[in-house]
């Protein structure tokens, strides 16, 4: 039976149209996956079935009245925002590394408990799903302090505890490590089974087998394809001159720690880390989700107060030696999850870039004529000039990735943080951005990369860290 | 002691009533310089404590804390606060007498008994520095002459201060220097470095003094920030209930209400807020904001003369002595009213519509901005002070109500605040008891221009826009606003 009848259906997000005119049917129990480049109208698609989007033309979803599944429609979005108990959404990334407001937000275990009783679901059926995704540990902690990728999984067990009759995913598979992406596979398979009807927005070729049906969205357009993920490969325009010049070193090693330690109360982050990283290598740092790789990052850039408590030594420098933390600042690019998901909503994709200059979220200071004339290249680069005056927020997820990736090497710094910096861009946008990594680093500079996917990488890695639960495992050169 | 204030002659009251300088910007190159090296010591680890220590040590200065002994044994959480965060942690005994700067950023009513406890330990010609002058101007503290006192307020709370700077900015800040201990001339140049190392130089800097400062704050906190606030939000409540609105809505409505509408002021001040509205709707609100002001001048006159005279803070501190009885008291009241006890209802209410249906607390908030503006430049406090204790910080108030109504407002701002916040609004309900008999829904509940044309008078508009922009408000705040730029825009529900 027919679960979604989409008919005629356009949206307008202000003078803009980002829908057209899309048709198409769902049955009850298919699976589909809706892919896309960045900007295609994936998103706004899976929001208008979701509601409470303005949508002209006609939507329909009949639930089944037989199903043993609530007759609800469920749209996990890619990104997720959670709230303190106060209902203030004001947070800041490094908000998780300073310890006072400990109880602000509640714990998962009591956020899953009274996600339980709105919903008046069998928690039976919890555990399994929290064993599958090997989210024990986390189930103490509050929701400011756990990584990305362990949001998403909430976000997942959510959805998989409710069981939905339509349950609408997007970019399922973001922040997700190997392991965890197949055994989503597994959940998503049995939901299918269980008669659930799902579509995914997502770009990645690992899917579940209940995925039978594929579309591709078109600058708004909506049209049906095949299993095939085809795209063209984009080549790299010819870099500024500005990047090509070798960064300027203060210090041949440039972090050394020693015998590092982290713990919060009685939960240990990071063990006896012992990790030297000089100038020209470049990292690969992986681990499982809640491994650690976060915490160990935001030790080198200046985030995180127990880096005065430890053996560290930053460009040269001993930390707590006197030195501020812009000090240390202005030596990295940074970019990450966090700081995208706190970055400041008001700035453009301009002052997104510019802000890298002065390591801050947002631009708050006048820029003189070397960097107005850096930064019109390096926008020209990335194909963002023509969104230069936009707000960074109301670009498509990945465009706002590739723009603050513009904002870390935008200073030719001597070290880059790379934490992820391919979450949420499609396999054509990563592959282009590891091209580009690769370009870059020919002027050697010091990178550490954190990456999940083997095949998913920038060629010029030289050396590789491996975390689990807190301690290194590998730390060698390739 | 005796009240500082009031031990001066009439021309040295006018002189520092009348600090008040806003800083350029290269006023602070100099970065942290004079205070490189030096021993701070930070007295409190609350919000304020915490946080502006977290900033001055990633700002490369060298901070500790000292706590009371019983917070130390006991593993209190201002011990927990600092010792989670690596932080040095000694009693008073250990610490004081090392330091070179000692902050105190323990709760007002404790000044007394702090400072009297830590300032036989100081060493000679240290420094100590507050973040309110009511200790110094109200309760009259004597300091030993060799030490140097200086001020040094953040306008924002505690977890503000530290996010603005890992962002990269700052929050507008205060600072001071106490005339009658600057006996080496240092002061101004620990304040300024002092500032640098929270991130304030960024977002603009008011150099003020002591007894401006605690003049204008009373000022503000008791009349437009908290009192009427408190006042418009319960008579806009119950209004909406004698005129059977949903209660429900009607709580929400009101207690998002003024968050939504002071957003608009933080970017725009009164101007901004006033064009969200309507013509016709802008024109109605202009009209009744005038007669509110006519209604409520005499009370901030009152109000303001209290703090001059010091009968405000005398009263208030036969209340400390007291146990706070009256303090309890109208607490307790506060929590019983309707609009306290009606939860907000589930339903959406778009940002616009905050505007168009809660059209008379724009007209509250206008009215009571410019009288607290107005008296308080009258009485002698410079335009830019007055800006800062009124408009500026109506959002940050406004923004305690939509997390959790008058009850947490009132248990987020000083004891002080609090104090003088019932004061008002136990005179001001009376006083507007007969304006609001001729409010009806279309000012609060239901949208304004329903049923109207939107037709206005050409004359007329341009009359009101007019007024409006030109109020010395609205100039001093198109000033003091660009030079903090890049404020965040707070989420609302």
């Amino acid at each position: 039976m027919t679960l979604l009848n989409i008919e005629d259906l356009s949206v307008h997000y202000g003078l803009k149209t980002v829908l057209r005119h899309v048709s198409f049917t769902v049955h009850q129990g298919e699976g589909w996956v809706i892919r896309g480049v960045s900007g295609s109208g994936k998103t706004t698609l899976a929001r208008a079935i979701a509601g409470p989007d303005k949508y002209t033309g006609g939507l329909n979803i009949s639930y089944d009245t037989r199903s043993n599944l609530p007759a609800k429609t469920l749209f996990v979005e890619s990104w997720y925002r959670f709230t303190n108990l106060e209902g203030d959404r004001n947070f800041y990334y490094q908000q998780r590394y300073n310890h006072q407001q400990r109880r602000d937000t509640v714990t998962i275990a009591r956020e899953l408990e009274l996600y339980g009783q709105t919903y008046a679901l069998d928690h039976t059926r919890l555990q399994a799903l929290i064993t599958a995704l090997d989210y024990d540990r986390v189930l103490d902690e509050q929701l400011f302090e756990i990584s990305s990728g362990e949001h998403k999984k909430l976000q997942l067990i959510k959805a998989l505890w409710l069981r939905p009759q339509l349950l609408i995913i997007d970019q399922p598979y973001t922040g997700l490590d190997v392991k965890s992406r197949g055994r989503l596979n597994e959940l998503l398979n049995a939901y299918a089974r269980e008669g659930g009807t799902l579509i995914l927005v997502s770009n990645d070729t690992e899917l579940p087998a209940c995925i039978q049906h594929f579309a591709v969205m078109k600058n708004g357009g909506f049209e049906l394809a095949d299993a095939a993920l085809v795209f063209e490969e984009k080549t790299l325009k010819p870099l500024p001159e500005f990047l090509k010049e070798p960064p300027q070193y203060t210090a041949p090693t440039l972090i050394d720690m020693k015998q590092v330690h982290v713990q919060y109360g009685d939960k240990q982050v990071l063990k006896d880390i012992h990790w030297q990283v000089n100038a020209g290598e470049r990292w690969l740092l992986q681990g499982h989700n809640g491994s650690g790789k976060s915490t160990l990052l935001s030790l080198i850039t200046g985030d995180h107060p127990q880096a005065y408590a430890n053996d560290i030594k930053l460009f040269g420098v001993q930390r707590g030696a006197g030195e501020s933390i812009w000090d240390i600042k202005k030596r990295i690019g940074l970019i990450s999850p966090e700081l995208h998901w706190y970055f400041d909503a008001n700035a453009t994709v301009l002052q997104s870039l510019a802000s890298g200059f002065f390591d801050s979220n947002g631009l708050y200071r006048q820029l003189r004529y070397m960097q107005k004339q850096q930064l019109n290249e390096l926008l020209k680069f990335l194909d963002l000039y023509d969104v230069k005056d936009e707000l960074l927020t109301t670009l498509p997820l990945g465009k706002q990735r590739l723009a603050l990736l513009g904002r870390t090497i935008i200073k030719n710094p001597q070290l880059l943080v790379l934490d992820e910096p391919c979450q949420g861009l499609d396999q054509q946008q990563t592959q282009y951005f590891n091209k580009l990594v690769d370009e870059i680093s020919k002027n050697g500079v010091t990178i550490i990369y954190v990456g999940h996917f083997e095949t998913q990488l920038p060629a010029c890695i030289t050396h590789k860290l491996v975390l689990q639960d807190g301690r290194a495992i590998e730390n060698t050169r390739q | 002691m005796a009240n500082y204030f009031n031990t001066l002659p009439l021309r040295e009251q006018l002189n520092q009533l009348g600090v008040c300088e806003f800083m350029s910007n290269d006023e602070f190159l100099d970065g942290v310089d004079a205070l490189k090296g030096k021993k701070i010591v930070i007295v409190g680890c609350g919000a304020q404590g915490l946080n502006q220590g977290l900033n001055l040590r990633d700002s490369g200065l060298d901070v500790s804390y000292a706590l009371r002994k019983e917070a130390i044994e006991e593993k209190r959480a201002s011990w927990k606060n600092a010792t989670d965060n690596n932080f040095n942690v000694g009693t008073y005994e250990e610490l004081i007498p090392g330091a070179d700067l000692v902050i105190n950023l323990t709760p007002d009513k404790q000044h007394t008994s702090v400072v009297s406890a830590v300032m036989p330990l100081m060493k000679q010609g240290a420094t100590l520095s507050y973040s309110h002058g009511f200790n110094i101007v109200e309760e009259g503290m004597q300091i030993r002459k060799d030490l140097t006192v200086i001020m040094v307020a953040p306008k924002s709370p505690g977890s503000e201060v530290r996010a603005e700077y890992l962002r990269g900015f700052g929050v507008p800040t205060l600072i001071a220097v106490h005339p009658e201990n600057d006996p080496e001339g240092k002061g101004l140049e620990q304040a300024k470095a002092y500032c640098v190392g929270t991130g304030g130089h960024r977002a603009g800097v008011l150099r003020s003094s002591f007894v401006a400062e605690v003049k204008s704050d009373l000022m503000g906190e008791q009349t437009i920030l908290c009192g009427l606030l408190q006042t418009g939000s319960i008579l806009s409540f119950d209004k909406m209930i004698e005129k059977g609105i949903d209660p429900g809505y009607a709580s929400k409505l009101v207690q998002y209400g003024v968050e939504v509408i002071t957003e608009a002021l933080k970017h725009g001040g009164v101007t901004g807020m006033m064009d969200r509205l309507s013509n016709p709707a802008k024109i109605k609100a202009f009209r009744i904001s005038e007669e509110l002001k006519t209604i409520m001048r005499p009370l901030f006159q009152k109000h303001q003369d209290d703090i001059m005279s010091g009968e405000f803070s005398r009263i208030m501190m036969e209340d400390w002595a007291n146990g706070d009885a009256n303090l309890l008291k109208w607490r307790a009241e506060t929590g019983e009213t309707a609009f306290e006890k009606t939860p907000a209802g589930d339903v959406k209410i778009g940002d616009q519509e905050y505007f168009d249906n809660y059209t008379l607390m724009a007209a509250f908030i206008k009215a009571g901005v410019e009288l607290a503006f107005e008296t308080m430049v009258e009485a002698g406090i410079k335009p830019e002070s007055a800006y800062y204790e009124s408009l500026h910080e109506t959002p940050l108030i406004a923004n305690t109500i939509a997390r959790k109504k008058l009850f947490e407002m009132n248990r987020v701002i000083s004891d002080t605040a609090e104090y003088g916040c019932y004061l008002f609004d136990q005179a001001c309900k009376p006083l507007l008891a007969d304006f609001m008999k001729t409010v009806d829904t279309d000012l609060v509940g239901k949208n304004f221009n329903e049923g109207k044309d939107g037709a206005v008078d050409n004359q007329e508009l341009v009359e009101v826009n007019e007024a409006l922009r030109s109020h010395p408000v609205e100039q001093v705040g198109t000033v003091l606003r660009k030079a903090m730029t890049a404020m965040k825009a707070i989420k609302t529900a």
